[in-house]
C-alpha cells in the first residue's frame, strides 16, 4: 500500500524512532510501513492519522503498492 | 505548546489512547522516557535471561554439575517471566504479532509436510519390508500429531472466544 508517512515524518523533522515513540510501536514497524512492506492495523492507522492531523485516506492509498 | 504535544493531547481528549493494547506502555510519549530504547533494553533482558540460563545449563552439565545446571536454567526462565510480566513498556507491537503469525503458519506447513511424507513413507517402507522405522522416528511423528492436536484445540478455543 502506498503511503505518505515518510514525507510527513520528514516534514516534521522526526526520526523513525521519534515517530515510533509517538504512536507506540517499534522503529522497525515505522520503517516497514514506510517501505510498504507492512500494512498497519486500523488502530495504528488512526494513530498515525491523528498524529499527522489528517485523514487516514490522506496518509494511505490502497490502490498503490510501493513494496521494494 | 508544539505540534507533537498538541497532537498527543488531542488523542487524549478524544478518549482514545494510541496502541494501548499492543504498543504503548507506561513511560513513553511526549516528555516521557524513551519507550523505544526502554523496549529494546527490556527485550534484550528478556531473551538474554533465558539465553544465559540455557547456556549456563549446558556448561554446568558438561562440567558435571547437574543440579546447579537445572538451577541456572530455572533462574533464566524465572528471569524471562519476570521481565515479561513486570516490564514497564510493551515489549512487542503489532508487527511483531504479524511476524509471529506468519512464522507460525510456515512452521505448521513445514510440520505438515514432514508428517504427511514421513508417516506415509514410514508405513510404505515398512509394508514393503524395505525399512523398519525405529521407535524414535515413530515417536517424532506422534509428536507432530500431538502438535496438530494442540493447534486444533487452540484454534477452536480462540474461535469460540472471539
Amino acid at each position: 500500500m502506498n503511503n505518505d508517512v515518510r514525507a510527513r515524518r520528514e516534514e516534521r523533522g522526526l526520526s523513525q524512532a521519534g515517530l515510533a515513540e509517538e504512536v507506540g510501536v517499534t522503529r522497525q514497524t515505522i520503517n516497514s510501513i514506510e517501505r510498504g512492506r507492512y500494512d498497519p492495523s486500523l488502530e495504528l492507522a488512526f494513530a498515525l492519522a491523528a498524529f499527522f492531523e489528517c485523514r487516514i485516506e490522506d496518509l494511505f492509498d490502497p490502490d498503490g503498492d510501493e513494496a521494494e | 505548546m508544539d505540534r507533537k504535544h498538541r497532537s498527543a493531547r488531542r488523542l487524549g481528549t478524544d478518549g482514545w489512547t494510541p496502541m494501548t493494547g499492543i504498543g504503548v506502555g507506561s513511560g513513553g510519549g511526549p516528555g516521557g522516557t524513551s519507550t523505544v530504547s526502554t523496549r529494546r533494553r527490556y527485550r534484550r533482558l528478556l531473551f538474554g535471561s533465558v539465553g544465559l540460563g540455557v547456556a549456563a545449563n549446558v556448561a554446568l552439565r558438561l562440567l558435571s554439575y547437574p543440579v546447579a545446571a537445572e538451577a541456572a536454567y530455572w533462574v533464566g526462565i524465572v528471569g524471562f517471566l519476570a521481565v515479561w510480566q513486570f516490564s514497564p513498556v510493551q515489549l512487542f507491537d503489532e508487527r511483531d504479532a504479524e511476524l509471529e503469525r506468519r512464522a507460525s503458519t510456515l512452521t505448521l506447513v513445514a510440520a505438515a509436510v514432514v508428517l504427511v511424507l514421513g508417516a506415509s513413507g514410514a508405513r510404505t517402507l515398512g509394508a514393503l519390508g524395505v525399512y523398519d522405522a525405529p521407535p524414535f522416528v515413530e515417536g517424532v511423528l506422534y509428536g507432530y500429531v500431538g502438535l496438530f492436536v494442540v493447534f486444533a484445540v487452540a484454534y477452536g478455543w480462540v474461535s469460540w472466544t472471539r
